[in-house]
């Protein structure tokens, strides 16, 4: 069998390369190399989101997650409906952003709507941070995977190394576009084969979920969430009681998910798409209901499958069919190669563009700018493999930071789009207090805290909720109160050119005011019970119903019926969003350019600590 | 009918790839277990699953406002041959195979032809579909054949 899985790995590694000799075939400008005036089809949007979602989660670890902790770890799947719902209002803004005032990249965008070189910097950060450290840590677990695969033949270093090379050479080659039609092709694949191997997986594996409960530890809840809120000092100081997946870790937990697709890969790939309905049928029927879907029926069932480890999983597959155990070790190993590929060769791109190329490189040729982005995806994928191979330690430590410190951008996108009157010194504060929360309520910040000074009274995430929440809790307040003060600040006027011509030409039509309060009253409702305390309810809800006074046999834990009736719930109010409101819709009829204004030109200046930096290198 | 842009055409071949990869993995799993222990059925299931994938092409065709490539009729035809020629050679080398599967083999084949041909005259209805083939009709090479008062085609 392992060389029909190690086959099955070389061919999706030849079709990367096949796909992306192309794209290179095709002639295309140099300057398109990194993305700049690509317009991608829906298609490929939809599906590389898609993929990008399910895998960037680490599939494998999660339905790890989801074997030791059981459905009250499977119900953070919830929060990709929540996620589609945050994509929906920044993501169409951006576009609009992207093809009106000429910002190509989210951190530009940002940068220039708010006069903050900050804002670019962060922005890039946190695409290094993805491309680096928390590729590192999904590359290594994959390699750890491939060599369970190959039976140890192959050391763990060189598996990471083969892989790093095996998904460099697509992206060197074909640059942006390629990634993303490779990752879209790759998606779809993984996605049927995820569904096939957990249903061979629930037939084969014996009687497991749903009508056995997940094989989980004695003082572990398999089918309950354990409480709204446990008073717990964090992971790593204190043991939560029945699990540490409460209400609030939950929704604080979506918010991390809502941080994966605000992320700058995938907020550049929605700003390269080209018009139409790609952003809403990606939102609505991709993640809100496929990916979503998938994880909720059918990760439970896979994990349930898994509790005994892949290896065994594999060989009891296999001896049923071939390629059932092929596929899920295709699934195993594809899920995190289509995760690495598609966060380095974004971040790395992003990079270039937005810091190499405009403030490094000033006037270089669109020619040499391509060398430019193929040495830097050289050296961004031998730093990537280099941290999964030797430091994969310290890739989980980082890497841990990379979902909740994205979300903390929310507040800066929310401006954007539609809040005119959050202000640069507003997104700034909330941004610094909300990274600095986000870090020591994660590893690097109490390991570094702790090692320097003293122990923290505090671990990870706690009271149960999740370092995303309690920085995105302390950025929305500061944003708020220090916008009140600042709202009528100098800057108010560049930001208002935008949200004027917004208003102007591309207005939001709720459907009136009783429609619009609706879809946030509905909205809101639907997040206390889908993913906030409301969803205790769930626990006993169908198994125990409130008036009968008795016991329904549902044969099926009652959580379950909860999160797939909130998960159908879910999707009407994205589709709502994405197709009545059109905030999935883009058009290119009509878009006329906007002056950048004085800030706008200020803020793509070089920085003066960058030119000065440079000046001191190459002026000698 | 072909997109012209060459970004159009490689996006429309991406798509194309996207769609046969999942099939062509289901049927090459359907077919392998079809083989061993699984039986007829399961061949029956991966002949249904490469109709699906033909399915899913006509839709992409028809979405993009595409036809099939010349690459993609003659790979399309070369695997088809292929598939014909491997029955052919199995039915006759094999024991015990003909008994086994050349019904089913050959009444999935005869499925994939007759979806074949009925998209054909969907898409071109019956004449311009007969005229595919037709190629010993057109053996008048001067131009003035194809004009339409001369009984040209085109």
């Amino acid at each position: 069998m392992t060389v029909v899985i190690l086959s099955c790995i070389a061919v999706l590694m030849a079709l990367g390369l096949y796909l992306a000799a192309m794209v290179a075939r095709a002639g295309a400008e140099p300057g398109r190399f990194a993305g700049e005036g690509a317009a991608l089809p829906g298609w490929a949007g939809f599906f590389a989101l898609g993929g990008v979602a399910l895998t960037g989660i680490d599939l494998p670890a999660h339905l790890a997650l989801v074997a030791r902790f059981g459905l009250q770890a499977s119900h953070l799947a919830v929060g990709f409906v929540l996620a589609a719902l945050a994509l929906l209002l920044v993501q169409k803004r951006l576009w609009l952003a992207a093809h009106v005032a000429g910002t190509g990249s989210p951190g530009e965008a940002l940068a220039q709507h708010y006069g903050s070189v900050t804002l670019r910097v962060v922005m890039l950060t946190l695409a290094a941070l993805f491309a680096l450290p928390y590729a590192a840590t999904i590359l290594g677990g994959t390699a750890t995977r491939l060599v369970e695969v190959a039976g140890g033949a192959v050391p763990r270093s060189v598996a990471v190394w083969l892989l790093a090379f095996g998904l460099f050479l697509p992206a060197v080659i074909g640059g942006w576009r390629a990634t993303v039609l490779i990752t879209a092709v790759e998606a779809l694949l993984l996605a049927v084969v995820f569904a096939a191997v957990a249903g061979v997986a629930h037939r084969v594996a014996g009687p497991g979920f749903p009508e056995a409960a997940l094989p989980v530890a004695a003082d572990v809840l398999a089918d309950r969430i354990p409480g709204v809120v446990q008073y717990s000092a964090g992971l790593g100081k204190e043991v939560a009681q029945g699990g540490p997946f409460t209400t609030l870790a939950i929704i604080s937990g979506a918010l991390a998910l809502v941080g994966l697709v605000l992320s700058p890969g995938v907020l550049y790939l929605g700003m390269t798409l080209r018009a139409g309905r790609g952003l809403a049928f990606g939102t609505v029927w991709v993640l809100a209901g496929l990916v979503a879907g998938l994880l909720l029926v059918l990760g439970p069932v896979l994990a349930g499958a898994l509790a005994q480890g892949p290896a065994a999983l594999m060989d009891r597959l296999a001896g049923v069919e071939l390629f059932a155990g092929a596929g899920l070790g295709l699934l195993l190993v594809g899920a995190g190669m289509l995760a690495t590929g598609f966060l380095v060769t974004s971040g790395t791109l992003l990079i270039v563009r937005e810091l190499v190329v405009p403030f490094v490189l000033p006037g270089v040729s669109a020619r040499a700018g391509r060398l430019t982005a193929r040495v830097a995806l050289a050296m961004a994928f031998a730093l990537m493999a280099a941290l999964a191979s030797f430091s994969p330690l310290s890739a989980a430590v980082f890497g841990s930071l990379a979902l909740p410190l994205s979300v903390q951008l929310f507040p800066a996108l929310l401006g954007l789009a539609f809040v005119r009157w959050i202000s640069r010194s507003a997104v700034l504060t909330g941004l610094i207090l909300g990274c600095l929360m986000v870090f020591f309520t994660e590893p690097p910040g109490l390991i570094l805290f702790e090692g320097l000074f003293l122990d923290l009274p505090w671990g990870r995430w706690p009271l149960t909720i999740h370092s995303a929440g309690w920085g995105l809790a302390l950025n929305l307040g500061a944003v708020l109160l220090v916008s009140i003060f600042t709202r009528a600040g100098a800057e108010r006027l560049h930001r208002d050119r935008l949200h004027d011509e917004f208003a102007a030409r591309w207005r939001t039509d709720f459907g009136g005011r009783g429609a619009r309060g609706a879809i946030w009253s509905l909205s809101v409702i639907w997040a206390f019970f889908a993913l906030g305390p409301g969803a205790i309810l769930g626990n006993t809800f169908f198994s125990q119903p409130i008036f009968a006074g008795g016991e329904a046999v549902l044969g099926i834990p009652s959580l379950w019926v909860w999160q797939l009736l909130v998960w159908l719930l879910g999707v009407p109010l994205v589709w709502w969003l994405a197709y009545r409101v059109r905030l999935g819709m883009t058009q290119d009829d009509g878009l006329r350019p906007l002056n950048a204004g004085a800030a706008g030109r200020r803020a793509r200046r070089a920085p003066a600590w960058i030119a000065a930096g440079l000046a001191r290198v190459t002026e000698r | 009918m072909q997109a012209e842009d060459p970004d159009a055409r490689l996006d429309r071949h991406a798509l194309v790839l996207a769609v046969w990869m999942p099939v062509g993995f289901g049927a090459l799993a359907l077919f392998h277990h079809g083989f061993g222990a699984g039986g007829v059925i399961w061949l029956a299931g991966g002949f249904g699953a490469l109709l699906a994938g033909f399915g899913a092409h006509v839709i992409v065709n028809a979405v993009l406002g595409t036809g099939f490539t010349p690459r993609e009729v003659a790979l399309g035809l070369f695997l088809t041959l292929l598939a014909l020629l491997a029955l052919v050679v199995a039915t006759l080398l094999v024991e015990g195979f003909a008994e086994r599967y050349f019904l089913a083999l050959t009444a999935g084949l005869a499925a994939l032809g007759a979806a074949v041909v009925l998209y054909m005259i969907i898409r071109h209805g019956p004449r311009r579909a007969f005229e595919a083939f037709d190629v010993a009709r057109q053996n008048n090479r001067r131009p003035a054949n194809l004009l339409p008062h001369r009984g040209g085609r085109k």
